[in-house]
């Protein structure tokens, strides 16, 4: 087999912090400056779906939500589908009166006879969607701690949910820039993907954990920037792998779906790079301050370099 | 037993429950039920709220429970369910429902329990017995009697001929009224109304003036039950608002689901694909190890929705997608190993015993953090996220054990020979035969 690829990525640790400290300050201020838009099932609102017939406008679906008495209606959005139909959302938290809008405005525009397809949340269900989602948010972030801990050390579980945060930041800031609207789905994803981007991380702090036992001719940041690139293929191919299914469900999947997949693909793909970027980096300079690997250091430093 | 014929047994484990799993699934649109979102209809998450200043009690959300399902059942729609979500919501499903109008309006009504002399209902189109839907204004407030607000207690018994019948007792203010209508009417006919559908008729034998009060005839045991939990639950005790509603047509559900197997199929066959291209002649045992996965997975759920404790749903549709992907990475962890020692200079047997041990060590560390949030998800978020959750949960379970008994064994069978004869094939070089 040809000379393995060595790559000094622990080299690169400036590289990194610029890279995901300008990400985290993008996502900050827009999060900040634009803000998330949330759904209706954290406001209360109705969503339905109207197929449509060539000729019908956004504006027409309006006026015709107007006609049948729709509160609001002015500021309802009103999205075309890949499909061709029209998803529209207004304020209304009836669920009857709805449905009788969804029915006078297939009427109105003489819309093709179709299936009712309406989705009405109260004001009230967003706020105990919120909750549940935050108690299981930070209830895994507690387990995941724990788990981490008694498996390795408190150093790995810290940086690893370093890594996470910054993961789900970056997330976040996406859907403020693109104005992408929050759904009770883009918080599942969200809490998948702290299990999702944990996976490469453990696979590589295995390794460090592996290579570092007994350390005695290299320094600590050498013995884990090997153990990156002993486990390089794998971590490249498990992000792959799982990166692969999740595009496919942005590209094929329908509404609800796609929903899903485009949180899921910008946390695997952030999560792929901080496991080694933020993760396996952060780590390394912490685990540098030690006493025993600080000496480690200044013995090595005496003798000629030499690539491993 | 030596090691080579714990693998063999492993892999028979793994044979025979892939074949069980096949006998549980298959055809997959029979054995798997699906949920609302795929198969269209009504879905209503019904909050409860206890009138003011009164705390919400687990017997009111009970009570709540049996009404609803009496109504959601007098709907006359098959496969209709209610079912408890969390501490004060019921979710209330109703399957390819033509006016949901209609549905939400009935099980959103506060609901009544009326006691009706049967000479004051005018109606002369239905005939009085049970399951009978008067009409709304069928008898004057005047006729009635008592109301389900004076029910104190309801429950099943037996009459003098052993045969199954209902006790009934009432508070004092409704104790005082029966009394001195029983006494007045013996012989009359009563008529037990919830929301305007007949519960039961009876006719009063005797005076009843301590408000203890049976009610026999020609029930079964379960007639005798259903009536009893009617009068127990009496009106709603809790006002009921929907805080989520989805009425989804049956088409366009199914066409999502169409959607989501394209999707799914399509992310199997690429990482198929890429697996074959990276990892050659283990590519091609990847592919069997996705299998046997996806396999023991539908079984699963196809024997937890047997029970009726799984309707695959969207979300679940995007979490059976995203195993595809758990599923391949233990087999890569396990494949990357064996190359490593190999390219280490150990033989392929102590190379595939080693390695796939310490991949299998990583692989379990890895699954259980992703399994410990999915776990956590499914514990505390309500909603549709519930059933993602337990999709990825269910599939992570799958993976460790497929890893395990199937690619970790044949990973050790074909180190032993395939491998080693022809190392070409699966990507890897040296290696000396042991």
């Amino acid at each position: 087999m040809a000379k393995r690829l060595y790559i000094d990525f622990l080299g690169k640790k400036n590289l990194f912090f610029a890279i995901s400290g300008v990400l985290i300050a993008v996502s900050i201020a827009a999060l900040l400056l634009k803000g998330l838009v949330f759904g209706i099932e954290f406001q209360g609102g109705t969503v339905m779906t109207l197929k449509t017939k060539p000729g019908v406008t956004a504006e027409q679906v309006r006026k015709a939500l107007e006609t049948a008495g729709v509160p609001d209606a002015r500021n309802a959005t009103i999205q075309t589908t890949q499909d061709g139909s029209f998803l529209v959302r207004t304020s209304e938290s009836d669920p009857q009166k709805a449905e009788e809008a969804f029915l006078k405005v297939v009427d109105e525009l003489k819309l093709p006879e179709q299936e009712v397809t309406v989705t009405t949340i109260g004001p009230g269900w967003g706020r105990s969607v919120t909750r549940s989602a935050l108690t299981a948010l930070a209830i895994s972030i507690f387990a995941i701690l724990l788990y981490i801990s008694v498996r390795f050390e408190y150093k790995m579980s810290l940086t690893a949910v370093l890594a996470l945060v910054h993961d789900a930041l970056i997330v976040l800031g996406i859907y403020a820039i693109l104005g992408r609207e929050v759904t009770p789905n883009t918080i599942a994803a969200l809490l998948t993907i702290l299990g999702y981007s944990l996976y490469d991380t453990i696979v590589v702090f295995h390794r460090i954990r592996e290579n570092t036992r007994t350390l005695t001719k290299k320094t600590f940041t050498e013995a884990a920037n090997d153990s990156i690139n002993q486990v390089l293929a794998r971590w490249i191919n498990t992000s792959l792998t799982s990166i692969i299914p999740v595009t496919m469900l942005f590209l094929f999947g329908g509404e609800t779906l796609k929903d899903f997949a485009f949180a899921l693909l910008v946390g695997m793909i952030s999560g792929a790079y901080s496991s080694v970027g933020v993760a396996s980096t952060v780590y390394s300079v912490w685990k540098e301050t030690e006493p025993r690997y600080q000496a480690l250091r200044k013995k090595q430093a005496g003798k000629p370099a030499k690539a491993s | 037993m030596d090691d080579k014929s714990k693998n063999v047994l492993a892999l028979g484990i793994v044979v025979v429950l892939v074949a069980l799993s096949w006998w549980a699934f298959w055809p997959l649109d029979k054995k798997i039920s699906q949920g609302l979102d795929l198969k269209g209809g009504l879905s209503v998450i019904l909050t409860a709220e206890p009138a003011p200043g009164q705390p919400l009690t687990e017997d009111m959300m009970n009570r709540a429970e049996t009404i609803l399902t009496e109504r959601v059942n007098a709907l006359g729609v098959s496969e209709a369910s209610v079912q408890r979500s969390g501490a004060d919501a019921l979710l209330v499903q109703i399957p390819g429902i033509k006016d949901s109008r209609e549905a939400l309006k009935t099980l959103g009504s506060t609901g009544r329990l009326d006691f009706v002399d049967a000479r004051s209902i005018t109606t002369t189109s239905v005939a009085l017995e049970y399951g009978a839907v008067l009409p709304e204004g069928a008898y004057p407030e005047s006729a009635i009697i008592v109301t389900g607000a004076n029910v104190k207690t309801a429950g099943v018994t037996v009459d003098q001929s052993n045969r199954p019948a209902v006790s009934l007792d009432f508070d004092k203010q409704g104790a005082d009224a029966w009394a001195k209508y029983t006494t007045a009417n013996v012989g009359q006919t009563i008529v037990i109304t919830l929301d305007g559908v007949v519960q039961s008729v009876a006719t009063i034998r005797e005076p009843i003036t301590d408000g203890r009060t049976m009610i026999s005839g020609s029930f079964t045991a379960d007639e005798a039950k259903r009536l009893a939990a009617v009068l127990q639950a009496g009106a709603l005790p809790v006002k009921l608002t929907p805080s989520s509603t989805q009425v989804v047509g049956p088409t366009l559900g199914q066409e999502s689901l169409k959607q989501g197997l394209v999707a799914g199929l399509a992310g199997f066959g690429l990482v198929a694909l890429f697996m074959f291209a990276y990892y050659r002649g283990f590519g091609v045992l990847s592919w069997f190890s996705l299998g046997a996965y996806l396999s023991l997975l539908f079984g699963i759920i196809a024997l937890l929705s047997r029970a009726g404790a799984y309707a695959l749903s969207l979300p679940g549709v995007a979490g059976l997608v995203l195993t595809v992907g758990v599923a391949a990475d233990s087999s890569i962890l396990i494949f990357e190993r064996f190359k490593e020692e190999v390219r280490m200079g150990k033989t392929f047997r102590s190379a595939a015993k080693s390695g796939t041990r310490h991949a299998l060590i990583t692989s379990l560390n890895a699954d259980l953090v992703t399994l410990v949030s999915a776990i956590v998800i499914f514990i505390f978020a309500i909603g549709p996220v519930k059933g993602f959750a337990l999709t990825l949960a269910l599939g992570i379970m799958c993976d460790l054990f497929v890893a395990f008994m199937f690619t970790r064994s044949v990973v050790v069978l074909l180190a032993e020979s395939v491998v080693s004869k022809a190392p070409g094939l699966f990507g890897v070089k040296g290696g000396q035969d042991g």
